[in-house]
Parts: structure tokens; sequence; C-alpha cells
């Protein structure tokens, strides 16, 4: 499968469990992502640790100092997985997890050369040695508790957007 | 609640079948798992991968002692305290022990089957610790008073009526049945509860031998919350339930969300690898690993050890004709179904739990269905024949079953059965009742083996 | 050819119709039947209640009665599954009998594997009449693995319309001691399976196994149902 399947294939999967998928060229691309994607005045939060984090909370006059005061959270995740549609977030390098939990709307971005194909690719890199936490994220946060009827939004994230550069 | 327990199964079958709105919950949910699950498998070799999956938990167990040990070895490099509970008060009182330690005055508690299994919220309560369950479907019974009835949908047994009034009685707020705003309702209470709790206690699905690291596959975000945000995070499950390494994780998470909710993925997968280390923004600052025995050493020991392999997806239940008339709380324990017949009879013993292994028509659905190959029908067949030599069954199906031997091992005592039942017919039906005996036609006047001639 | 006839202990005692409807296919595809007049029952109630010893007996008993190499041909799925893998499981510890049943297992059909595998009725001329659906037993489905079978036979039946039950391979309910133990549940799942049966606007539903049926016309009779119920060696026989 080429890069550019594998990357279809990622999105693909994440919509089928309502993410909001898309993908952009570069970085210039991606800034105009976020400004379409997030709501305009709300309390944003970015870690602002890398290069791509740091262009798009140009954007933003105002951060959220923190995750738990911020609506939506906008960040860089460690890695992704075309299998299952998923994100990855680890607690690698200081990276606090929560901020993909906490707030309401969750914009991810991949990098693409952090896409893994398959769970098996990943874990392979993963499995000796694994950080503090490492969460797998398909999709905003449901539950189909009552009378298996599926709600979307419980405790976690309301909505994700992931965003591929 | 205090009547139901497994050895009035009978009777708590009897007046489930007869609740109106419990059965419609029920066949509602059956039939919406059997649609869910099959749509899922379709996208998976299914028998390769259970057979996989069934070779790793076989080899787990068969060298268990082996893969504990690394387990805590390596949790405990990470960071992690480690305990081993022998039973359940034992892991209850570690449980209170830390948190008190801790000066703890409120838990945020993930779902945990085998917590219930210890009755942990109980004794907690007991102590003065409170303990608020964030699992939807767990919150719904905690505000209820009530048990689960499913171990992965422990609510399922309500309908949206019923949830929608208790939640407008117990919590004051308007009266809804619509299932989304009855979610938003519990959202928002039960946020401040993760941002406040002192400890966060959860269970988890897997324990990585390699690594030390759990495993908790969840959809709603609790189970992130109570692992993450409060600075003490207490786990607790049971000794069996681990893999040899990470590089196995795939087979299981291809496996058990579609098993259980007909998901290909459950939307959170938390690998959780010790205590916050320094330079971690994330991990709780504490981390409590209580590994429970309960049992689990000698059923490993015994015949029936393959029932260890249990992955907890809750299939079986939901393919089982008996599980869906009747509902969980007529299995009159922990663990509802088929897995839980097993289960049961195996950890409390047959004297406590015997009525349950009837609860079973052998139909193998459940041996069609389970992720990790355990034969279930036949672990039940095996549980009844303990049940006979250990002298549980009842005495009148003792001289019953000695008069089938003597009466099927000559075609001449058969034959004159045969008669002595189409003569006495309206007297067995008198005795036999008109819910069995009268449920079957009159014997023929003349069996086929004479019409042969 | 020829073979020998296990009538199984319900088809004796209580649907014997069904016995004369197995002979009367036998004589018009001009088979031989043997019906060993020793035979009781294949000790099925017994075994899954849990009373291997008994069982026993009635095992040996009926390896004693069937003996030498023609088929055995029975017109029920749950007593061919007892013979096939309930014996062998009986005497897993004792060589000698385990050798026997080993041998007398490959023996064993089910009426309709043996119609369709042996016989090829289903490619034969055959009439039917009337709207049939069918049921799928349990031990039939799952561990005799008989799914096409019964229905090739009926779709062989020119003349009868057939169709499918919803949840077709769900238990009746009827568990052989399960209806005598948990007789609540047992009504219940019988209900259950006669509302589906009615929901096919069939005249009679079929099936494989006599105590299946039984049950299931005991649901239907709960539900004031007119609807037939007819052992598929009953339908054969009527259009063969």
């Amino acid at each position: 499968m080429s890069a550019n399947d594998t990357v279809s294939l990622f999105l693909e999967n994440a919509a089928k469990v309502a993410a909001g998928t898309h993908r952009v060229e570069n970085k210039d691309r991606l800034k105009d992502k976020v400004a379409a994607i997030v709501l305009k005045g709300v309390p944003v939060f970015c870690p602002q640790t890398t290069e791509l984090e740091n262009v798009v909370a140009a954007l933003f006059d105002k951060l959220a100092p923190d995750y738990t005061s911020a609506d939506a959270s906008v960040e860089e995740v460690t890695a992704a997985i075309a299998e299952t549609g998923s994100i990855v977030c680890a607690s690698t390098g200081g990276k606090a997890v929560q901020s993909s939990l906490l707030p309401s709307h969750h914009v991810a971005i991949v990098p693409r050369e952090k896409l893994f194909a398959t769970l098996d690719d990943f874990f392979a890199a993963y499995a000796t040695s694994p950080p503090t936490n490492i969460t797998l994220i398909t999709g905003p946060s449901r539950t189909a508790d009552i009378e298996l009827n599926l709600v979307i939004g419980v405790h976690g994230p309301e909505r994700l957007d992931i965003i591929v550069v | 609640m205090s009547t139901q327990t497994s050895l009035n199964f009978r009777a708590n079958a009897a007046k489930a079948i007869k609740d109106a709105p419990l059965r419609a919950s029920m066949r509602n949910a059956a039939d919406t798992f059997g649609t869910r699950r099959t749509s899922a498998m379709s996208a998976v070799d299914f028998e390769a991968l259970r057979e996989k999956a069934s070779a790793i938990r076989m080899k787990v167990l068969d060298n268990h002692a082996a893969y504990l040990e690394q387990f805590t070895t390596q949790a405990t490099k990470a960071g992690a305290t480690v305990h081993r509970a022998h039973d359940a008060a034992a892991a209850n009182q570690i449980i209170t022990q830390v948190l008190k330690n801790h000066g703890v005055r409120m838990a945020a508690k993930g779902k945990s089957m085998v917590s219930e299994e210890t009755h942990l919220n109980e004794h907690l309560e007991k102590e003065g610790i409170e303990v608020v369950e964030t699992d939807l479907g767990e919150y719904i019974i905690q505000l209820d008073g009530e048990t689960p009835s499913h171990i992965i949908v422990p609510a399922i047994h309500k309908n949206r009526q019923q949830i929608g009034k208790l939640f407008a009685d117990r919590l004051g707020v308007p009266y809804s049945e619509d299932p989304q705003v009855l979610t938003k309702i519990a959202r928002k209470v039960l946020r401040e509860k993760f941002l406040t709790a002192d400890a966060g206690i959860s269970g988890a699905n897997f324990a990585i031998a390699e690594s030390g690291s759990l495993v908790i596959v969840t959809n709603e975000g609790n189970g992130r919350m109570v692992t993450t945000v409060p600075p003490l995070h207490i786990a607790i499950l049971s000794i069996e339930k681990i893999l040899p390494s990470l590089k196995d994780l795939p087979t299981f998470i291809r496996l058990l969300p579609r098993s259980a909710t007909g998901q290909a993925i459950s939307t959170y997968v938390s690998i959780i690898t010790g205590a916050r280390k320094p330079g971690d923004a994330t991990g709780a600052k504490e981390l409590h690993i209580v590994l429970l025995d309960n049992g689990r050493s000698e059923i490993l020991a015994g015949e029936m050890r393959e029932m260890l392999k249990c992955i907890r997806c809750g299939a079986c239940m939901n393919v089982c004709p008996v599980y869906r008339t009747v509902g969980g709380h007529s299995y009159g324990w922990t663990y509802p179904g088929p897995m839980g017949i097993v289960l049961t009879t195996l950890l409390t013993g047959l004297k406590k739990s015997h009525p349950l292994v009837d609860a079973s028509t052998l139909c193998g659905a459940c041996n069609e269905v389970c992720p990790v190959k355990i034969p279930l029908a036949e672990l039940i067949l095996k549980q009844r024949v303990n049940r006979v030599s250990e002298g549980l069954s009842p005495s009148k199906i003792n001289i019953g079953m000695g008069l089938f031997q003597i009466a099927t091992k000559s075609s001449f005592l058969f034959s004159l059965g045969e008669r002595l039942a189409n003569m006495f017919w309206p007297i067995m039906r008198m005795f036999g009742g008109k819910n069995v005996v009268g449920r079957l036609p009159h014997p023929a006047k003349t069996a086929f083996r004479r019409r042969f001639k | 050819m020829r073979v020998q006839l296990f009538g199984t202990c319900l088809v004796d005692s209580l649907y014997p119709e069904v016995g004369e409807a197995v002979l009367r296919i036998f004589k018009k595809l001009g088979v031989e039947v043997s019906f060993p007049p020793g035979q009781t029952c294949c000790g099925q109630p017994a075994y899954n209640a849990g009373y291997h010893q008994e069982a026993k007996g009635a095992a040996e008993h009926f390896l004693s009665v069937f003996t030498g190499t023609d088929p055995i041909v029975t017109p029920s799925g749950s007593c061919a599954a007892m013979v096939k893998h309930g014996y062998p499981e009986l005497f897993r510890n004792d060589p000698k009998m385990l050798a026997v049943a080993k041998s007398v297992a490959t023996r064993v059909y089910e009426l309709s594997q043996f119609l369709v595998h042996v016989l090829r009725v289903h490619e034969k001329n055959l009439t039917g009449k009337g709207k049939v659906t069918y049921h799928s037993s349990c031990h039939l489905t799952r561990m005799l693995g008989v799914r096409e079978e019964p229905l090739l036979l009926l779709k062989a039946l020119k003349g009868l319309e057939f169709v499918p039950l919803p949840d077709a391979v769900r238990c009746c309910g009827f568990g052989g001691m399960f209806m005598a133990k948990l007789p609540e549940i047992s009504i219940a799942l019988a209900e259950e399976k006669a509302d589906k049966v009615i929901s096919t606007g069939a005249d009679t539903v079929t099936g494989c196994d006599a105590g299946c049926l039984m049950n299931i016309a005991d649901g239907l009779k709960r539900r004031n149902s007119a609807v037939k119920v007819k052992h598929i060696a009953q339908l054969i026989a009527e259009g063969i």
C-alpha cells in the first residue's frame, strides 16, 4: 500500500467513527484548516511544543493557560494507525495526554510520517519500554449504555477533528 | 435483591419472565448485539483470530506463575506498587488502607467487574469513603442501588423511561427519556467528580507481563479520567488477565470490541505503564495495582482451567437463549450468562450455586462466539457431572435416573415402561404438572417398535 | 442397500408416525430397513443431566444392539450427535469401548444427512404442498454441522413453498431435561419460536428433531395457532 493510500485508509476509518477528517499539503494550509475548524472566541489550548503547534498557536490571540480551562485543544499527536483510524497520544517528552480528554473539542494534527499502517506495526515500535501513558483514540467519546442507543460525547471530547499534514 | 441468589435461579427466572419491560429490554439488547457483532466480525477472519487468541491465553495459563512474576517485576520497575490479594476481603482491605493512607474522602471509579465480585463499594462506604461510579451504566445502577446485569452494559435491563424517571427522582432534573439528554446530564454531574476526586479506582482488561503495563479498553472517557486526573490511581484486576507482550495486543484489540459491542475498536485503548516519572506530565503520582486471586489458582490447577482464558467480552450472554429471556440478575451473582454459570460455580462452589448449571439448554451458541474458544457448553456439562458426583442432585432425579438406566438396558423393560406411561398418563400428568408433563402429547397407544412387526 | 433404523425413544413412544414415515421413504427407495428390536434410548437425557454412569449403561446397550457394518439412520439430530460425539467422550478412559464407539460413530447418520449424501433424494422427483418453514435444531446444526441438507430436501419438494424462519438457529427451549427443570423459560422460548413461525405466514413448521417439534407445537398451541407441525420425514414421505 502506498503512503498516500495509507493516509486515505486512515481518514476513511476515522470518518467511520464520527471523527471530522481533513488533509492538508503543508503547514500554511494547516493554519487555514484549523482556523476553519475551531469555533471563534472559545478558549483554546495548544501545548506549543512542536513546530506545527507553534504555527497553529499563532492563529489565536489568547490561548487558554491549560487544558482544564479550554473548550478546544489543538495539538500534534504522537502517532496514528490506519487500520483502525486511530490517533495516538503518548506521554513521551512531557506531553499531557489529558489535553485530548478534558476539552470538549479535540483537534489532532497528524504529520503523515507518523502514520502506521497496522496495529502490529505500531506496537512493534512501542512494545519494549513504553512511556507512562499511551492512549489510542478512535473518534469522539461515546456510549450505548441506554438501550444500546449510540450517544456521541460522554466524558471525553464530544467532537474530534483530525488533520493529516 | 437479597432473595436473588444463585440458589433461587428458577424462582428468579420465573419472576423475570413475567416482567414485561425487562423482557422487552432484553429482547432489544440481544437482537441489537447480534446484528452489530455479525456486522463487525464480517470484516475479519474470526476463526483464525480466535485460534490465535486462544493459543496466547493458553500459553499464559500454562506458564502463569512466570508471567505473573514478570508482570509484577516490570510494573514495580515502572513505579507501581503491586499487591497480591488472596481473596475478596484482602483486596478490599488493601484498597481501603491505601485510600486511608492518602486521606481519600471521595474516589471516582471506572467499571470493574472484579470489584463487584469483592463488593468493594459496599466495603468502602462502610469505611466512610465515598465511591462514585463514573461509567454511565454503572452510574445509573449505583443511583438505583442495583448490581450490574451484564458485564459490558450494566444497565441493559432498564429502558429509557425508567432511567429518565430515576434521574428526575434522584438528581432533581426535569424528566427526559432522550438518551442524549440523559448522557449530557451525567457528563455534567460526573465532570465535577473527576476533577475533585482524591483518587481514581479502575479495573483493567489486560496486564502486560513484558512491560508491566495495564490495558484499559473503554468508550466514554471516564476510564481515562479516573486513571490520569486524580493523583492516586488504584487498579484492581484478577490474576489470569495477563498477556505476554504488547505485541500480542493487536489480536485482542481486533476481537474484544467486536465481540462485546460490535465495534472495530473501542474509542479508547489506554496503556498505562507505572506511575508518573520525572519529566512526565501524565500519570498518577502513585499507582497501586491489586492482583486478585479469589479462587483462581485452584481453578488454574483443575480440569476447568480453560475458563480462565475469558476476556470478559459478553458475547456468550448476548447469544444465550436463557440469558435473553431472564436477564442477568436471575443468576444471583456477579457474572451472568454462560460464562457466569461456569465462573460462579467455580468461584463460589457448587454447593452455593449448583442450580445455575441447569440454566442452559446446551444449545452451543456460546461456543460459536467465544473469541478465545472456551468450550462453555462442555464446561457447563462438566459441572453437571460434578454436581451429581458431589451428591448435590435432588434424590428424586437420582431415583429417576436409576430407573432410566434399568429401562434403557432392556428393551423388554423399556417397552413395559412405555405401556405403563400410556396407561397411567392422567396420573403422571397430575404429578408431573401442567407445565412439564402437561406439555407432552399423550403417548401412542402402539409404540413404533410394536408397529414394526 | 440395507440400513439399521434407530427410532429414538421420543419417536417410539410419542411420535410413531414419524417412524412410519421413515419406513415409507426407504420402502419407496428400495432400501431394506432392519429395526434391531433390542434398541431403547441413546442415553442423552442422562448424559446431558450429568449422570454419566447411567448414560454409559444406555450407551453400552446401544453399542451391543447396533452391531455389524450397515449404516445406522436416525430421524434425530441430537441422538445422532449423542452417538457420534457423546459416546467417544463417555468412553474416553476405556480403550476397548472407545474403539467400538468410534467405529459405530462412523456408521451413524441423521436422516437428512443420509437422504442427501447417500441416497441423493434431493435430486429425485418429489412433490409437496403448502407453505413450510424450517426450525434448525441446535445439536443438528452446531454439533453435526447439518445446515443445508434439510433445506435441499425441502426445496426439492415441487409445489411446496419454502419460507425461511427468522432466527432459525436460535434454540427453541426444549433442551431435553431443561424442559422439566426450567419449564417457565422453556415455555417462554417456545412461545418466542412460535411467534417467529407465525410471522412467516407458513401453514406448517418442520424440523429434524421430534423433541424440538414437540416443544414448538406446545408453543403454537399457547398462541392458539393453527400452524401444523411435521417432522421432515413426514413431508418427504408424503411427496416421494
